[in-house]
């Protein structure tokens, strides 16, 4: 045998770190593991629920896990429509158009209101800013009277803008991107404006890919809030056209005699209605990471 | 080009706050090295500043060339300035971080490749190019801010103390370098620091501040041995310059001693004249005097008599070739002599120092300005 003593016996490179842990730490895992099970029910749940055929999504008690899945659901959903003259497709369509134009107003606004609130510093910023985070203690409801005479005045009933328009403040994403643009040293944008750039210059090459961690977040944030959001489209959307898949999804079972009929659409819709949810997330929150990591402030 | 002139440049944050710079008068000749000095919070960032244009004037006159600037923006002074904290593109590798001035104006894409080579290869830092800031060292971090400066051949550097970050060897290496720079390139630089052995080194002239207000704007050389007052006295030179109260008095020759505490010290004529010309006999005066001027060496009393103090020696601090004797003349502070590390002697004896009176200063007890200048 040439080199017996440097042979390390095989081991899992996890088993290895298993090994390291106390007794305690073994304990908490288990326990963490079985919690994140615990709450990976619901997403089990939405999966399978979609796919059982009728008879089984009444079953008392109910399964988790359906035993004969079909895509019987998500046919019954696209034929619900067919008589009609709006497809389900619009309201797909509807819905993503005002999520990502969402997205892009909401993250783009916040931060181009955060940066001179934190970095200008202008004659009563202090009050502005004061004045943002106190409409953090206003209830949705309270403004919805307001909210419905500000979009009937300027027009833009049945609209896209009606639906964007009163998500585009966002106090929290405002808090959150003053927070990052704070910590970001006066001396790099004063470099880059010896460099000779202009103010949005300095904004859109030094400022925002700084702030990237959080302009995603803000993006999870507004993604989630505009793809789910029905008040808009209960609201400001008299036009059958313009109402958003949320809206559609809970007309299906709402409106509804019994509450049987449709059921299976109905599971079928939820699953759409929480698949970007989980792609946005996935693919934003791992790029949350990732920037966090690399920004490299510091 | 770089001249740059400053005509009663003062500073305040905000109407009700004090000056944080005073009525600053300076002319700064094109391709010179300015060094800026000061303890901290005396104004010198704000100065450097108000001349790169990221800080208001609040009044006088700031002159670039022949332009009066006061409102002009900071790009459009044609200036570069390395930051303390480096202050680079995080988001950007290192190509980028130096093309970025150049990109932004405009010039030609083979121009940009040129130039940033041709700089990167100066402070070799060629195989770092396609690297983020965060991966590279202090140094050269620092390297490439300086890059990020000379790449736009700017008519004016301004540095605030970009060497601060660094470690002692690394800060001797990069002072070097950056006087090499200067050589090459004969830009105006401005260079602020509170570290004198930089400013000793580096200056063609240095500015010293203190509370917002020039001290004294001298070479070096001059400003270390001939310091308009006490202030510029004890704040270039380590171990600080030893101040010794005492009064001017006559003798029965016509010739001027200094009366101290514990002692007579017999005060040279060109130095007597001019303490007459200004009035100090009987008067009480400060005597200020360097440690190398001060001797503990018994062989040193025959050479410069009726120079001598007596005191207790309290500590003997070996630097090497080297060695600081702090001894005890009945002052507040102890008085400090150089010697060299051989020097035989042990702490709480008594030691007789001899003093070089042809190398002291004097300085007035009120107003704390030197009585060396006419
Ligand atoms: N943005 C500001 N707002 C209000 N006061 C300021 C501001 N910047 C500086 N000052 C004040 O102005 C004075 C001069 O500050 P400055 O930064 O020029 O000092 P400095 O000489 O650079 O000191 P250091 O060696 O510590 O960097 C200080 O008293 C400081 O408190
Ligand atoms: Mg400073």
């Amino acid at each position: 045998m040439a080199m017996p003593l440097l042979r390390k016996p095989f081991r899992f490179k996890r088993q290895s770190r298993l090994h390291r842990m106390s007794r305690f730490e073994k304990a908490v895992v288990v326990l963490l593991v079985l919690f994140s099970a615990f709450m990976l029910l619901p997403l089990v749940y939405i999966f399978n629920h979609a796919l059982k055929p009728y008879e089984e999504l009444f079953i008392y008690p109910p399964t988790i896990w359906a035993r004969s899945p079909s895509l019987q659901n998500f046919v019954e959903l696209f034929n619900i429509t067919s008589d009609s003259v709006i497809p389900v497709t619009r309201y797909i369509f509807n819905s993503l158009t005002v999520a990502v134009l969402s997205v892009i107003t909401v993250t783009g606004v916040s931060a181009l209101c955060a940066y001179p609130l934190s970095k200008h510093k202008f004659p009563g910023y202090k009050l502005v800013f004061a004045t943002i985070m106190l409409t953090l203690l206003f209830a949705p409801e309270t403004v919805t009277i307001p909210r419905y005479l500000v979009v009937s005045n300027l027009g833009i009933m049945n609209t896209y803008w009606g639906h964007i328009l009163p998500m585009v403040a966002v106090p929290v994403g405002v808090f959150l991107m003053k927070q990052f643009i704070d910590q970001i040293p006066n001396e790099l944008l004063e470099s880059a404006r010896l460099d000779g750039a202009r103010e949005f210059t300095v904004f859109l090459r030094i400022v925002v890919p700084v702030i990237l961690p959080a302009v995603a977040t803000i993006g999870i944030i507004s993604f989630q809030t505009a793809w789910g959001n029905v008040e808009t489209s209960n609201l400001f959307m008299q036009d059958e056209q313009m109402k958003t898949f949320p809206f559609f999804i809970s007309s299906l079972t709402s409106n509804m005699a019994n509450n049987v009929a449709r059921q299976g659409a109905a599971a079928a819709a939820a699953l759409f209605m929480f698949i970007p949810n989980l792609i946005i997330f996935l693919v934003f929150q791992s790029k949350v990471i990732a920037t966090m990591a690399h920004s490299g402030i510091k | 080009m770089g001249r740059i002139v400053l005509k009663h440049v003062e500073k305040r944050y905000g109407k009700d706050k004090q000056y944080a710079v005073k009525d600053f008068n300076l002319e700064i000749e094109d391709g010179e090295f300015l060094v800026m000095v000061g303890g901290s919070g005396c104004g010198k960032s704000t100065t450097l500043r108000m001349i790169a244009g990221l800080e208001d004037i609040t009044s006088g006159e700031l002159y670039i060339g022949d332009k009066l600037v006061n409102h002009l923006p900071p790009k459009d002074r044609d200036i570069a300035m390395v930051f303390q904290n480096y202050a680079l593109y995080p988001n950007m590798n290192i190509y980028e971080n130096i093309a970025f001035g150049l990109r932004l104006r405009k010039e030609p894409k083979h121009e940009i490749d040129l130039s940033v080579k041709s700089t990167s290869r100066t402070l070799e830092i060629e195989q770092f190019l396609d690297r983020k800031p965060r991966q590279l060292s202090g140094g050269q971090r620092q390297r490439v801010a300086l890059g990020r400066a000379i790449v736009r051949k700017p008519s004016v550097f301004l540095m605030d103390e970009p060497l601060s970050n660094l470690d002692a060897k690394l800060r001797v290496q990069m002072r070097t370098e950056i006087i090499r720079l200067h050589k090459q390139l004969g830009v105006t630089t401005v260079y602020v620091t509170h570290d004198q052995v930089e400013a000793m080194t580096m200056g063609n002239r240095i500015v010293v501040m203190k509370d917002g207000v020039i001290q004294q704007v001298d070479s070096p050389r001059l400003i270390y041995s001939n310091p308009r007052n006490m202030f510029v006295a004890s704040f270039i030179g380590t171990p600080p310059i030893n101040f010794i109260d005492g009064k001017v008095v006559e003798t029965d020759g016509g010739k001027l001693q200094l009366q101290t505490q514990r002692s007579y010290l017999a005060i040279p004529d060109a130095h007597a004249e001019l303490l007459r010309k200004h009035g100090k006999v009987n008067r009480r005066v400060v005597l200020g005097i360097r440690c190398e001027y001060a001797h503990a060496e018994p062989e040193m009393a025959d050479r410069h008599p009726r120079s001598q103090m007596t005191g207790t020696l309290k500590v003997a601090e070996l630097m090497g070739a080297d060695m600081y004797l702090y001894v005890d003349i009945g002052a507040d502070t102890p008085f400090v002599v150089r010697t060299t590390s051989g020097f035989d002697c042990r702490e709480d004896e008594k030691i007789t120092v001899t003093l070089d009176m042809s190398k002291a200063l004097y300085f007035d007890k009120d107003t704390t300005a030197s009585l060396m200048y006419e």
